[in-house]
């Protein structure tokens, strides 16, 4: 390998400068967490004393919480069923079909992705006022779709091309039929590529504030917009803890779709290296 | 099979399995263009109409005049000013972790890339509410200036727009890092040794060589966080004081407190536009590094 | 998708015993593709006997693979018809046809162990549990893969997936096995191995086998008949042995044997043989009795291989060697011919007995060995 020789002194400043921006993007993160055990839910770094109060209290009469983060989930699996139909078939014919205005199609698929999703909401807004659908779980789910219709779209479109077309070709010449071929061949191959699409579904509506905030009543609050006005409005300290919910949950659905791509992929990188991260990243980058 | 027959084929073939491919591509595209269509080309198509229409339903153009003077105007500066200096910060933080993970072994820029890719899919909400406890008077970050006789502390780091600037740059920095560092990993370094041994000096390799082959990636990548700081409404929200109001936060309060939507209507179509526009510029350089990289390697 | 289609083939193969009965098993009549404009494939007739092991050989855009593709049904034909035994499948959809097909590509499902990818066919058919394990043993054996069964795909090298891939083909013992240049992607070595094992096992269980390839010695070390394809035709369908030496076109002559051609004219009819005056040297060389009458150009072809030196002035020409290669068991030489400035003649000759650079040298051959063809160019 012919490179450039690194400098020691080089080297240990870009490492020590590289520390501190790491530690600028997991500190915000780190303290929640440390922060929803401690008996101070507000500020004052390093707790004190530990106390598990403010999980208790997410659950405790009165508590605001679980309604909200039932309708989250409500709507988030809602938003992924959709997502998962519109990605499936979209995929199929963007990549298995001789599609007329291929692009024009495409472009519209990436539409919501660079437009700032306040517009985005605004318009959702305006499209439900009228129609008297404020607050309808199904109206925020409708609404979440638009925005994470096109991750799964783009995440459809990398698994499909990576799966060898003459495959399904091989197997007709055996005597498969279109249906057993879908089953056998093409499903079982597109299954990681299925989950990660539904997760990745799932957090984009389970974390998404605008559109929520704006189809949202008084009695139908997502999650994301619970805590948003339990920081503005109402003084609620186990909002400490519900933020440490939702990083576990990010967390964990992450490790998920690691975990798949790694299975996917035959294991042949190493599950924590930089490739298979920046894949879990940007799961349709290949499609872009 | 057809597909790699057409390959040599000077055209494709006609008939029936073009047909059918078309006729299969059709169906299929349908509920995606269906569905984008009524809920998203529409919606922003009736965003547009209401700027443009006047209370008794006429044309008029006063909802842009109204949202481009007076405090309006003075809240586009500050989304502009902000989404800048954002931009600004992001691309320096990100370029110099993106060239640090690729110089890291690989263990070791594996844990760094997690750090970078954990916080991205970490609501953005959570992440802010990170900084404002971090960031109080009684914050981990006052503490420790304190803790070290730093003269002046605790300073006073929220409701200003250095806390905003602090949090919107912490959340673009994932964007750019990622970015960059697909740009740097397609750098052939051993175009920068070939430099060297020509006798040119680290300073000439960088300035001379290797900002010239990432310059379009860093252009695409600073132009994306600002886009994308324009429309950001949660950090200035949570995170500034009334001087840090931006755009979004205007479009926010008129929809739910003001019950103003063709003044929201017509700040949303302004900021549209202004993305737009940088989306534009984006193809653009990108564009021209492309032609660039053809070039080399004719 | 309109047709969700048959699952099950409607084509059921007989348990076990392949399909070795004597007769017509395929025929292609007229068969013709065209791709916008351009004639891919144009009228292609044959008919393959069953047990047959039927190549197609051409260069690349010679309408080999279409053909195959279009037999296999993943290409549909302008017109012309396709019949396997006395079902005429011309328009049907591949799964349909209850063909083989065998990929360059190999084209193993990735997410199927060696076995199930075996399996896979039979299980398409329907075959109990017990019948599907022991034939698939059988057919890994016959591969020589036993033992490989739990293996992934991706744990085998490039041979031994094309050797699954053959597996899978022919477990269902279909009446005709498709091969699309299955050995395209391997290395010499491997190559010249699976050439000499498909063959073996074709004809140990009588399989009607139909082959593309571009590379002649393949092509000749394992067919029963070639079909020399050319611009989407075929150009003659042919035993090795026919095609090698009684060659009908000077392409194929060329393509095959690499034949020397020498322009002259035909000078008279002697009994068996046709003398041929040759422009170049104006010697007189002996061929085999034609058709053509006297006077008329031809073009003499000579392959390498059947062209003797022989001393100088004793055959029909004489000139001398400028090149001479030793490769192992010949020796190739190149001989500038006296008064002519075409093409060096090229001979392979044994070694030990050849010729030196410098060395003047007569050219005789067997009249067996000389083919004519009219010559369209010469006037």
């Amino acid at each position: 390998m012919m490179e450039l020789r690194k400098s020691l002194a080089g080297r240990i400043a870009l490492t020590a400068i590289a520390t501190v921006i790491l530690l600028f993007l997991a500190l915000p993160i780190v303290v929640i967490l440390v922060t929803s055990f401690s008996n101070n839910a507000f500020a004052a770094f390093p707790p004190e004393a530990w106390t598990l109060n403010w999980y208790k209290a997410l659950f405790a009469d009165g508590s605001k919480w679980p309604a909200a983060l039932s309708l989250s989930a409500l709507v988030a699996a809602m938003s992924t069923v959709f997502s998962l139909i519109i990605g499936v078939t979209a995929a199929t014919a963007l990549v298995r079909s001789e599609l007329p205005l291929r692009s024009a199609v495409f472009a519209l698929v990436l539409g919501p992705l660079v437009i700032p999703q306040i517009v985005t909401a605004l318009g959702l807004f305006l499209l439900f006022e009228p129609a008297a659908m404020l607050g309808s779980p199904i109206a925020i789910a409708l609404g979440h779709t638009v925005l994470a219709s096109p991750i799964a779209v783009l995440i459809l479109i990398a698994t499909l091309r990576g799966i060898d077309e003459r495959l399904e070709d091989a197997a007709a010449s055996m005597g498969a039929g279109r249906l057993t071929i879908a089953r056998k061949i093409t499903f079982p191959l597109a299954a990681p590529g299925m989950i990660a699409a539904a997760i990745f579904s799932f957090i984009t509506s389970f974390d998404e504030f605008y559109i929520s905030q704006f189809l949202s009543s008084v009695d139908t609050v997502t999650l994301p917009v619970q805590v948003y006005n339990s920081l503005t409005f109402e003084i609620d300290p186990s909002v400490t803890a519900v933020s440490a919910i939702l990083i576990a949950f990010a967390i964990l659905a992450l490790g998920l779709v690691a975990l798949v791509r790694w299975l996917g992929s035959g294991r042949q990188e190493s599950l924590l290296s930089v490739e298979n991260t920046v894949g879990v990243a940007n799961p349709g980058g290949e499609a872009v | 099979m057809a597909a790699t027959l057409t390959a040599n084929a000077p055209a494709r073939p006609r008939k029936l399995l073009a047909s059918r491919r078309t006729r299969v591509g059709i169906v299929y595209a349908l509920p995606v263009v269906v569905y984008l269509l009524v809920l998203f080309v529409y919606p922003i198509f009736s965003t547009l109409l209401l700027s443009l229409k006047d209370a008794d339903g006429s044309f008029t153009l006063h909802w842009y005049a109204d949202a481009l003077t007076g405090v309006n105007l003075s809240v586009l500066i500050t989304t502009l000013r902000i989404s800048a200096e954002t931009a600004v910060l992001s691309l320096v933080f990100g370029f110099v972790l993106a060239q640090a993970i690729t110089r890291l072994r690989p263990v070791w820029a594996g844990l760094a890339m997690l750090v970078v890719v954990v916080p991205h899919f970490v609501s953005a909400l959570v992440r802010t509410y990170g900084w404002i406890i971090m960031l109080g008077d009684k914050g981990l970050v006052n503490e420790t200036l304190t803790a070290m006789s730093v003269p002046g502390a605790p300073f006073q780091l929220l409701y200003n727009e250095l806390g905003v600037v602090i949090g919107t740059t912490s959340m673009m920095l994932p964007y750019t890092v990622l970015l960059l560092y697909g740009v740097m990993r397609g750098v052939d370094r051993r175009l920068l040794a070939a430099a060297a041994s020509m006798g040119a000096g680290r300073v000439t390799i960088f300035c001379r060589i290797y900002l010239p082959l990432v310059g379009p990636g860093l252009a695409s990548a600073g132009l994306l966080s600002f886009i994308l700081s324009l429309g950001y409404y949660i950090t200035p929200a949570l995170m500034g004081g009334p001087k840090q109001t931006m755009i979004a936060t205007l479009i926010n309060q008129q929809v739910t407190k003001e019950n103003q939507w063709n003044g929201a209507a017509a700040q949303g179509v302004i900021l549209l536009l202004l993305t737009l526009a940088g989306l534009l510029l984006v193809k653009l350089v990108s564009s021209l590094g492309a032609s660039r990289k053809k070039r080399s390697a004719s | 998708m309109a047709d969700f289609g048959i699952a099950a083939p409607s084509v059921k193969v007989a348990d076990g015993k392949s399909a070795t009965a004597t007769g017509k098993s395929l025929s292609v009549v007229a068969l013709r593709k065209t791709y916008g404009g351009v004639v891919a494939v144009d009228e292609a007739s044959m008919e393959i006997e069953a047990g047959e092991f039927v190549t197609f050989l051409g260069s690349s855009g010679s309408g080999k693979t279409t053909t195959l593709m279009m037999i296999a049904g993943f290409c549909e034909p302008d017109s012309g018809t396709i019949t396997v035994g006395d079902r005429d499948v011309t328009r049907l959809a591949p799964q349909k046809r209850g063909l083989g097909f065998v990929f360059q590509q190999y084209l193993l499902f990735p997410h199927m162990t060696v076995s199930e990818n075996v399996a896979f066919p039979l299980i398409l058919r329907g075959v109990a549990k017990n019948e599907i394990r022991r034939r698939v043993g059988e057919t890994l054996e016959i591969a020589g893969l036993s033992g490989f069964g739990g293996r992934k795909p991706r744990e085998l090298s490039g041979g031994q997936q094309q050797r699954v891939a053959l597996c899978r083909a022919l477990v269902y013992r279909p009446p005709v096995i498709l091969m699309d240049e299955p050995l395209g992607a391997l290395d010499k070595k491997l190559r010249d191995q699976l050439q000499v094992e498909i063959k073996t096992i074709q004809q140990e269980l009588g399989l009607t086998v139909i082959y593309v390839t571009h590379d002649q010695e393949e092509a000749l070390v394992m067919s029963d008949r070639i079909a020399v394809m050319r611009n989407g035709l075929i150009e003659q369908f042919d035993s090795p042995r026919e095609l090698f030496e009684r060659p009908r076109t000077p392409f194929v002559a060329d393509f095959l044997g690499a034949a020397n051609f020498l322009p002259g004219r035909i000078e008279q009819h002697d009994g068996e043989h046709t003398l041929v005056r040759l422009d170049n040297s104006g010697g007189l060389i002996t061929a085999r009795r034609h058709q053509l009458a006297a006077n008329t150009p031809v073009k003499v072809a000579v392959q390498p291989g059947r062209l003797r030196a022989c001393a100088a002035d004793d055959g029909f020409c004489t000139g001398t060697v400028e090149t001479a290669t030793y490769v192992g068991t010949l020796v190739r030489a190149g001989v500038r011919i006296d008064g002519g400035d075409g093409p060096l003649v090229r001979l392979e000759v044994p070694a030990g007995r050849g010729p030196v650079a410098g060395e003047r040298v007569g050219i005789t051959a067997d009249p067996e060995d000389v083919n004519l063809f009219a010559d369209e160019q010469a006037g």
